[in-house]
């Protein structure tokens, strides 16, 4: 009975394939990096198991400047791109579905380093930005222009952010406000509920979900991506991802375990991101099958 | 046009400059000869950035080659590997699916970074650091869950009646599989393949970690450039960069309406 | 409760062209619903009912023509001032409102106290048979209690116009017949002048004080239910109504009689003279025993016999002419059989161009 076993392990066998290469590659490097963390290291001749790397880790005054700026970058690039977002989904509710669909697919398709040199000649010191305003005679010197890149208010790597994330919230509010919102919303006409009501009291209630998902999924990312930050952030503080990756590349191999602890640190806040996301999603999603 | 205004004309026009803005000045440096600071366009335009790319400066046609395979690679066997998946998340319910599903998207939602780093030593050990089929198996750490969620939402999507109604005309499994299943789920693997290659072209971060310089593809290039100074180099690599997430828009809008699909373009997140 | 204010409707030659180019999708409607009555806009998928229903609550606007309740012109008024209150196919209720909040949520939008809006939507939910039911979340009732929920929403507003755009039709055989019942009470109840879409004729007709009969983006018809069988105005309206008896012949005037393949025949209606289409109920058709007195009878042979529980639907064929006739179940006639047919004259009608 070959189809019979073949039924039996069906699933178990559609999903091997799958479960293995992500369990050997994703759950194992984030085990390898766990137990690395804890300073079992025998390569380097590392085998007591401790939380010394975490010790001295969360102690440091460079770590907590790290913290510091990875929440700043990630919690204001979310803050501003869902803002900006449901405010673009708003202005382009009405447009014809391909044209914004279009607009917005372009920085969602176009990888996060083509943003990054994009927003960086738009902003450097000699880029479009100071060219317009040294046309308009408000400088005269590239050097008067605000230094927007590799600056303390990582506003270079913020502007990249909002630029790539902003248009995944707004197509997901898009979808909400082309969806079952628009149509409560006729409802709510009918009922006598004029335009900031209808906004207020029906629109927004009913896309807030979907918008607070769309941007835990932003702060996640935003909260452990390397490169923007590699490439346009400051040498101090760095972004956790960044500042990982520095003491990884240490040639001190007893720094290691800190990389790893922070590393851990890292996957701990965004897996965390990622659970609210889910549970939220589930409720959205199971809202919506019953009715 | 004597019509109605379309209401909300000033927005899309707002919203779609603001989003060619950061282009822009990339489309324009990449074919300039001269751009001197004050001026707001370049004085004189040429293709000697074009030139020295073409012409193997820094390497860049051997980095596009790279880049290109390990894509190439990369999305066969996410494919091969989600397609499965996706069918069986889609298509079934089973005990601890929930968990499975979730084990799936976490890579997706954590930074691949971690466990990258973790899997280090583990490849130098095996010989697989610093070299191109390593980069490819850590390139799919984010690609496989993409597609295979890609993949189950098709499978989810569709339901499995028409199997059932070939298996009643006589069809074995893997007859129903051959003739019914694949050919439906072309159009879902199509996007799955797109999103998996454009996944790992623009993959900078792990290629840096476990190629360790030896593996030069694309992004490598421009990021050194980035860090150099000359910004027209920067311009025609990034251009050359950004143009499969272009050419991938246009195919798939056109796909999308050679099926006459009104939804939006198929979304899940963002290739990074 | 105060009664609303009922509201004289009217459309006058109201047209909508969605682009340039296109078909329009409602061609010169005129239309009058006196106030309190329920008028059912009537017609197949695609024929601009929702469309006509639509524009008269503001949610699109007309390329041409007027919308007037008693007398003042609707058109310069956004729907949320129209006070016509709609409801939609799905019920839409908001759904992260209690049912008690849904219902109320009209009044609440015109600046009502908190606690007046909750008991006038309690005093509402008890007009839908829905008590006891506000505390709950919409997801937990069934699409039938939603729709009562929804139609409460509409009511406690009191609106000066009733839209309801086939609320029933996303609901089971027998749900559909209550709350068609539930509909009727409380639109009589309250008295609401109401406008009902529908694509089901028997909805239409039970339902009904005036059908109007819409296709193509065109009235038709418009008129009491009863009149849609009886005197039925073109070939079209018969057909939407389920007719199928058609006899051509030609009249030679007013009082004349009529001239048909299957004979000469007398009408209890003026024919004018020239080409017309004669129609009959199969209800009217008399056979056999029955067509005793001569007048307006053929022979024709049965070919077709349906038994349908309540009654026995008969084809007959004389010539080139097929009838239907619907008798009682005990009348036995055998398929092959020769029988008399006799169309009485007052159940035969002339059809209009």
């Amino acid at each position: 009975m070959v189809g019979g076993v073949f039924s039996r392990f069906k699933i178990p066998l559609l999903l091997a394939p799958a479960l293995l290469v992500l369990g050997g590659l994703f759950a194992g490097g984030l085990y390898a990096a766990l137990v690395q963390s804890l300073g079992y290291f025998p390569a380097i001749g590392m085998t007591e198991v401790s939380l010394d790397a975490y010790r001295e880790v969360l102690g440091s005054r460079r770590f907590l400047d790290s913290l510091l700026l990875t929440f700043y970058v990630a919690g204001v690039s979310t803050v501003l791109a869902t803002v900006l977002a449901v405010l673009a989904a708003l202005a382009l509710r009405r447009s014809p579905s391909r044209i914004s669909s279009v607009i917005f697919q372009v920085p969602i398709t176009v990888p996060h380093l083509v943003a990054a040199v994009g927003i960086a000649l738009v902003v450097s010191q000699t880029g479009l930005g100071a060219r317009l305003a040294a046309s308009l005679g408000l400088i005269g010197e590239p050097a008067e222009f605000p230094a927007l890149l590799y600056d303390r208010y990582s506003v270079g790597i913020i502007l990249t952010y909002v630029w790539k994330e902003m248009p995944f919230v707004a197509l997901v509010v898009l979808a909400g406000l082309r969806g079952v919102a628009g149509e409560l919303e006729e409802v709510a006409r009918t009922l006598g509920a004029s335009a900031w009501q209808r906004f207020w009291y029906v629109v927004f209630p009913v896309i807030s979900p979907g918008i607070v998902a769309a941007s835990l999924i932003v702060f996640a990312f935003t909260f452990g991506a390397f490169e923007v930050p590699f490439l346009l952030g400051r040498s101090y503080p760095t972004i956790l991802p960044v500042m990982a990756y520095d003491e990884y590349r240490s040639v001190e191999l007893t720094d290691r375990p800190a990389a790893m602890a922070i590393n851990v640190l890292i996957t701990l806040v965004t897996a965390l991101t990622a659970a609210l996301y889910l549970r939220l999603s589930r409720r959205i999603g199971g809202r919506r099958g019953s009715s | 046009m004597g019509r109605r205004k379309r209401p909300g004309g000033l927005g899309l026009a707002l919203v779609a400059s603001l989003v060619a803005l950061p282009l822009l000045p990339l489309l324009l440096w990449a074919f300039t000869g001269v751009w001197r600071f004050p001026d707001l366009l370049p004085s004189e335009l040429s293709l000697r950035g074009w030139e020295y790319v073409a012409g193997g400066g820094g390497r860049a046609p051997e980095a596009i080659l790279n880049s290109l395979l390990i894509g190439v690679a990369a999305t066969a066997a996410s494919v091969a590997v989600g397609l499965p998946a996706g069918m069986a998340l889609g298509g079934y319910e089973f005990r601890l699916k929930g968990l499975v599903i979730f084990f799936v998207l976490l890579p997706i939602l954590v930074p691949p970074l971690a466990s990258t780093m973790g899997i280090h030593l583990t490849f130098i050990r095996l010989g697989l650091a610093d070299t191109a089929f390593g980069v490819f198996l850590v390139h799919l750490i984010p690609t496989v869950p993409y597609t295979a969620i890609i993949l189950t939402s098709v499978f989810a999507e569709r339901g499995g009646e028409m199997e059932e109604a070939a298996r009643t005309l006589g069809a074995s499994p893997w007859q129903t599989f051959r003739h019914v299943t694949l050919p439906r789920a072309v159009p879902g693997i199509a996007v799955a393949s797109l999103f998996a290659f454009l996944l790992s072209w623009s993959q900078y971060a792990l290629t840096l970690l476990i190629g360790g310089g030896s593996v030069i593809t694309l992004p490598m290039l421009l990021f050194s450039a980035a860090s150099g100074s000359d910004p027209v180099i920067t311009a025609v690599l990034t251009v050359v960069f950004a143009l499969p997430a272009l050419l991938a828009l246009v195919v798939a809008l056109r796909f999308l309406r050679g099926h006459g699909d009104e939804r939006d373009l198929p979304f899940l997140g963002r290739p990074s | 409760m105060s009664p609303p204010a009922s509201a004289r409707l009217e459309l006058r030659d109201v047209s909508l062209r969605y682009g340039r180019g296109a078909e329009p999708a409602l061609k010169g409607l005129s239309l009058t619903v006196e106030p309190g009555e329920l008028v059912a806009l009537l017609g197949p998928s695609g024929c601009g009912k929702t469309t006509a229903l639509k524009i008269v609550a503001g949610l699109l606007a007309p390329t041409s023509g007027e919308v007037l309740v008693d007398g003042r012109s609707l058109l310069g008024v956004p729907p949320e001032k129209r006070g016509a209150a709609m409801v939609f196919q799905k019920p839409l209720l908001f759904p992260h409102m209690s049912v008690e909040a849904n219902v109320g949520f009209g009044l609440r939008m015109r600046g009502a106290s908190q606690a007046e809006s909750s008991a006038r939507a309690r005093e509402a939910l008890g007009r839908v048979r829905m008590e006891g039911h506000g505390d709950r979340r919409p997801d937990e009732l069934s699409g039938g209690q939603q729709q009562r929920v929804s139609l409460a929403r509409a009511l406690v507003t009191e609106p000066s116009l009733l839209l309801l755009d086939e609320p029933l039709s996303a609901l089971d055989a027998n749900l559909r017949s209550a709350l068609r019942d539930l509909v009727r009470e409380v639109q009589e109840e309250g008295g609401y002048t109401t406008v009902f879409v529908t694509h089901d004729q028997e909805e239409a007709v039970v339902l009904a004080d005036r059908i109007a009969l819409v296709t193509g983006g065109a009235l038709r018809m418009y008129d009491r239910p009863q009149a849609f069988y009886d005197r039925p105005r073109t070939r079209e309206v018969a057909e939407f109504f389920g007719a199928t008896n058609f006899i051509e012949g030609r009249s030679a005037g007013p009082d004349g009689p009529v001239e048909t393949a299957l004979g000469t025949f007398g009408l209890a209606t003026p024919v004018p003279a020239g080409k017309v289409t004669l129609t009959i109920r199969p209800e009217a058709v008399r056979l056999g025993t029955q067509s005793e007195d001569g007048g307006n009878s053929f022979v024709a042979r049965v070919s077709e016999a349906t038994y349908l529980g309540t009654q026995i639907s008969y084809r007959l064929q004389a010539g080139d002419t097929s009838l239907r006739a619907a008798l009682p179940p005990h009348t036995r006639l055998a398929v092959g059989e020769r029988t008399t047919v006799r169309l009485p004259a007052e159940s035969l009608w002339p059809l209009g161009p």
